[in-house]
């Protein structure tokens, strides 16, 4: 056990429910650090980020939050999973609801009904989403905007700002760089390394092995299983062949 | 056309062509005498079935059972196949009289006279001895602070009260008793809450008096005393506190047609059958006691003018 | 765009029914009922098995279903026809003039407007008391209805396919059956079988007015009070609705059929398109399925022994004095027609706004969650009228009491259509918001509820017509506007009374499907 750790995966086992099986898949991450996720599909990338914000329950294996095991009452959980915050692969967005109302969405864990509700009439806490928004390169004119209304571009600042209104110790990102534009997807990577420095932590999967630069470290999954954890100055060519020989990179 | 769209095609002709007999007729001339033909129009010369049906007052349980033995009864003394017919609603049963889809109906006071209004000819046949002076019992639960009385002029106490009817079309629940309140100075707008309650049938009334829902309300004499000997009645929670005066109540109501179907005499005979009834006999005494008779005695569309005075004065007879 | 503020709370607007109705009830109930409930609802535990009690439910339950299933077979039929009849395409293709297709689909909408209980009764007045009566009680409206839907969805369905046809010389009948059946069919076999499930629902009501079947039983248990024999009807009847809502879901579900909550526009077309070519391929089951039905069809109809012809045969009316107008307009038609419509706007708001907040409040368990599933599938078994009854026992009649019957019916059927829907929509944005550690019940609110808000509504929007339809049937629990002076107009043999009446709630129940088709656009279109 490691008392620094943010996250601290031990042997984890997921046989397949519908999603690639996770084998014996032990991972450590401390404050600060911004870590990569490679592997080819199938190889049990989303599965794990699920497992890392609980909402897979793991057939075998510890996982410990912070030092703690993960809660098993669902109030105490959800406390733990306040501090998770997850960037999807499709943004999981609340079309029906303005940008403001979307930010906001990410304050649902510490809000209670009151403030839930009112959010609904009359969306809250302004200066703080256009301070996020800012932080973004968005205009904070687009508050009022319906996030349907959006671009693409947009739209996947405005899930990062959610993430960003959570407030999270540790921030999962799901291939958030898979459907961008080389120029789009540089800017939402400086954005997510940004916001994965001290005392954050960052796990990001990534289907790319050309956007490592700004990363602490590398892990290499394949078929469930962990195949190589390094600093990435320490990553070579032919490592990741390995990782994805048989596959398409 | 794409394979797709070839069986679209067919099954669309095959569900118009295949649908279109079904709402034909399915039945041949030859089986429609047997089990009973429909309509009028429709009646081979041999005999066909007589139909007789009840307005439901009773539990279903024990209609069906009482009517099956009233059938095989019948059918065994005039030698006519006969079919017990159960129809729950009154309109629905005076309509099916009217249409000819029922020979032979026990109705209520209020609908048997509705029936012959509309069905001129038809007319009362026979009834129970219990009758030809029937009875309502209005009942109260004793917290209301109600207590028995013998003069009309008592039901003055329910000024005020929650009262209860039964079902809305039921002579003894709520015509004969609406017309004894009036009589007495009781506007249905002087019950508690400005209107009396329909309890929706005689065992669900006294039910909802006895806890105290209603203060008070009235019941068939004949079910009140019935369930009072079954032991069904909490006594010290319902009490009787007046017995209206007599009136003419079920009967046995006949088509005028029916002679000229079975051949003559066919009616008195079919009165006959009732009247004779005696319980030395174990099925009719088993009738008897279903029905609650001691024995059957003629009955004429006369006895029910004071019904229809009262039906028309509250509107349920135009 | 501030149409958007506040969408998932929609949802929920219409539960503020609830304040009012708090208020009401207290002044309403006499509690001392409560016995009974109790006892009704421990029967529930010890149904009879009596040879004699289950016998006589179960040939009920027959002669029930045999009607439900005749009725809608024929509503089938005639919603094709009279649809293709009153669709402007048809016409337009075929003659070239589209004011016949106007007219039809506005003469339609007398039979659609009159509640199938309405036309059970009259037709027993016409014909007598028939079997056949109740299936043609159900066809007429159901085929009206049917035929709407079929008219509607020609009308929007792209006309490429038929355009390029038609170039290439085909005649205008092979035409459109070759270019819009496929399309159209999907359509009509997910509305077809949304419509057997009502025509059970139906038939069911249509025996506690006494024109055959399992309903009778159930009143006349209810009525006396045997409420042991009672649920025997009732476990028989439930067993055979959720028997036949599976096998319904299974066959959309198996031939890729539109939900039902596919209400807006444009996701109806684009379902339709994509799911064109799968009925294609289930079309040997299809045909499989119809050449099964018939010998059914018409086996049911033989052993219900239901007589076309007989329909033919009209009864002479009942001798009529002389018709009364003055009497009719001393009616106190503001009364009843106030009454009509706040009964219809407290069904509806409570069958509306309860499901979701029901949904809202027991979604953190599991247990919860299928006891409200049980109490829905309770609402939509029982007709109206017994609910009514039911509450009799603990309530005063009124307005109020009928409201709750018909809201406890319809919330049963909205309920498993939320249910449903919320399978298919928002689960992953839920998912989202859950794995940030927001309750479970904001997480439904904000990520389902979002999306469904808008569908919802607009069926809510519908089903609030069907209430206002409905509203008639609980005129036995007295005072409840124009369906209690209906029924004691029907009672009483007052043709022209009834007359009146009928016209009344003729328009009302008109003017009110306009208003929900318009606020239904609106709420699909923003």
């Amino acid at each position: 056990m490691d008392p620094a750790a943010v996250l601290e995966l031990e042997g984890i086992h997921v046989r397949g429910r519908g999603q690639p099986r996770l084998e014996g898949v032990s991972l450590r991450l401390r404050a600060g650090e911004r870590v990569a996720l490679l592997g080819p599909s199938g190889a049990g990338k989303s599965t794990l980020l699920a497992v890392a914000n609980g909402l897979i329950t793991p057939d075998r294996g510890s996982l410990r939050w912070q030092g703690h095991e993960l809660a098993r009452g669902a109030r105490a959980r959800r406390r733990q999973q306040r501090r998770i915050g997850t960037l999807w692969q499709d943004l999981r967005l609340i079309e029906e609801l303005s940008v403001q109302q979307n930010l906001n969405a990410g304050r649902l864990g510490q809000w209670g009904w009151p403030r839930a509700l009112l959010n609904l009439l009359l969306p809250l806490e302004s200066a703080a989403c256009a301070a996020v928004l800012r932080r973004l390169d968005l205009d904070p004119a687009l508050l009022d905007q319906p996030v349907a209304a959006l671009s693409g571009g947009q739209r996947q600042r405005v899930a990062l700002g959610r993430l960003l209104r959570q407030e999270p110790l540790l921030l999962l990102a799901d291939e958030p760089l898979a459907s961008l534009d080389p120029r789009l997807a540089a800017e939402l990577l400086e954005l997510l390394l940004e916001a994965g420095r001290p005392p954050r932590a960052l796990l990001l999967s990534l289907h790319r092995p050309d956007l490592l630069a700004g990363f602490d470290r590398v892990v290499g999954l394949r078929a469930g299983r962990v195949q190589f954890d390094r600093p990435v100055a320490a990553l070579d060519a032919g490592l990741l062949e390995a990782l994805y020989a048989g596959a398409a990179p | 056309m794409t394979t797709r769209e070839r069986w679209a095609v067919a099954l669309a002709g095959l569900l118009l062509i295949g649908l279109l007999p079904t709402a034909c007729s399915p039945r041949t001339d030859g089986n429609a005498g047997a089990d009973g033909a429909t309509s009028e129009a429709a009646r081979p010369n041999e005999k066909r079935v007589l139909r007789i049906g009840a307005i439901p007052d009773q539990n279903p349980e024990k209609l069906n059972r009482l009517y099956g033995l009233v059938a095989d009864e019948l059918s065994e003394q005039l030698e006519v196949p006969v079919r017990f017919v159960p129809v729950t609603d009154y309109t629905a049963a005076v309509s099916a009289f009217r249409t000819g889809d029922l020979d032979l109906v026990w109705f209520g006071g209020l609908t048997g006279v509705q029936a012959w209004l509309q069905k001129p000819g038809a007319r009362a046949l026979a009834q129970r001895d219990i009758d030809r002076s029937f009875h309502s019992v209005f009942i109260a639960n004793p917290r209301s602070g109600l207590t028995p009385f013998e003069d009309q002029s008592g039901l003055q106490q329910l000024k005020g009260k929650r009262f209860t009817f039964g079902s809305e079309s039921s002579t003894s629940g709520r015509l004969m008793p609406q017309y004894y309140l009036t009589q007495a100075g009781v506007a249905l707008s002087d019950f508690a809450g400005g209107n009396p309650g329909f309890s929706g049938s005689h065992d669900a009334l006294i039910a909802l008096v006895q806890s105290g829902t209603y203060d008070a309300g009235v019941v068939n004499e004949e079910v009140w005393l019935s369930r009072l000997r079954e032991g069904k009645v909490d006594t010290d929670q319902v009490v009787a506190i007046w017995r209206t005066p007599g009136y003419a109540n079920y009967t046995w109501v006949v088509q005028p047609n029916l002679d000229e179907e079975y051949g003559r005499g066919f009616s008195e005979r079919l009165e006959r059958a009732f009247t004779s009834l005696s319980p030395d006999n174990p099925r009719q005494a088993q009738i008897l006691e279903l029905f609650g008779a001691e024995t059957f005695v003629p009955a004429s569309n006369e006895q029910y003018e004071a019904i229809e005075a009262v039906g028309r004065q509250i509107g349920k007879i135009r | 765009m501030s149409a958007r503020v506040g969408t998932p709370l929609w949802v929920l607007l219409p539960a503020l029914a609830l304040v009012p109705l708090a208020l009401l009830l207290p002044g309403l109930s006499h509690g001392g009922g409560w016995s009974l409930v109790g006892r009704f609802a421990l029967a529930a535990l010890r149904p009879s098995l009596d040879p004699l009690v289950l016998g006589s439910a179960l040939r009920g339950l027959g002669v029930t279903v045999g009607m439900a299933l005749l009725g809608w077979a024929l509503s089938l039929v005639l919603g094709l026809v009279l649809g293709a009849l009153s669709s402007r395409l048809v016409w337009r293709q075929c003659s070239g003039r589209l004011w016949p297709a106007e007219l039809i689909r506005r003469l339609l909408a007398l039979p659609r407007s009159i509640h199938e209980l309405l036309w059970g009764l009259i037709l027993l007045q016409l014909v007598g008391l028939q079997p056949a009566v109740a299936v043609l009680a159900i066809a007429i409206p159901f085929g009206a209805l049917v035929a709407r839907v079929v008219s509607d969805q020609l009308d929007a369905l792209p006309t490429s396919s038929l355009a390029a046809l038609r170039t290439g010389g085909v005649a205008a009948p092979a035409a459109l059956l070759t270019a819009m059946g496929p399309p159209l069919l999907p359509q009509v076999l997910s509305y077809g079988g949304y419509r057997l499930e009502c025509a059970l629902r139906s038939a069911t009501l249509l025996g506690v007015f006494g024109l055959g079947g399992l309903g009778t039983e159930l009143r006349l248990t209810l009525q006396s009070l045997l409420f042991s024999e009672l649920w025997t009807g009732l476990w028989l009847l439930l067993a055979a609705m959720l028997l036949l809502e599976r096998l319904v879901g299974w066959l959309r579900l198996r031939w890729t059929m539109p939900p039902r909550l596919s209400l807006s526009p444009q996701a109806t077309e684009a379902s339709g398109r994509d799911t064109a070519s799968a009925v294609g391929r289930s079309g040997r089951e299809l045909l499989l399925g119809a050449a099964l039905l018939l010998p059914v069809l018409v086996a049911v109809a033989w052993s219900l022994e239901v007589d076309p012809r007989s329909l033919l045969r009209w009864q002479p009316l009942p001798p009529l004095p002389p018709a009364d107008w003055g009497a009719v307009a001393a009616l106190p038609w503001p009364t009843l027609v106030g009454n009509t419509l706040s009964l219809t706007l407290l069904a509806a708001a409570l069958a509306v706004g309860v499901a979701p907040l029901l949904l809202l409040l027991v979604r953190p368990w599991p247990l919860g969650r299928a006891a409200v599933q049980g109490l829905w599938a309770l609402g939509r078994l029982w007709p109206p009228p017994l609910i009514a009854l039911l509450l009799l026992f603990v309530l005063h009649p009124g307005v109020v009491t009928g409201a709750l019957a018909l809201a406890l019916h319809n919330l049963g059927v909205l309920g498993r259509l939320l249910l449903e829907s919320a399978e298919h929509r928002g689960e992953t944005t839920e998912q989202a918001l859950l794995s940030a550690g927001s309750g479970p019940r904001l997480a439904l609110l904000y990520g389902r509820f979002s999306a469904l808000a808008r569908p919802y509504l607009a069926y809510g929007a519908y089903r609030a017509d069907v209430i206002l339809r409905e509203s008639v049937v609980v005129g036995l629990v007295g005072a409840t506007g124009l369906g209690s002076q209906l029924l004691e107009a029907l009672s009483s043999f007052a043709v022209d009374e009834l007359a009146a009446l009928m016209l009344v709630y003729a328009a009302l129940t008109l003017l009110g499907e306009d208003l929900s088709d318009r606020l239904r656009r609106r709420l699909l279109a923003g």
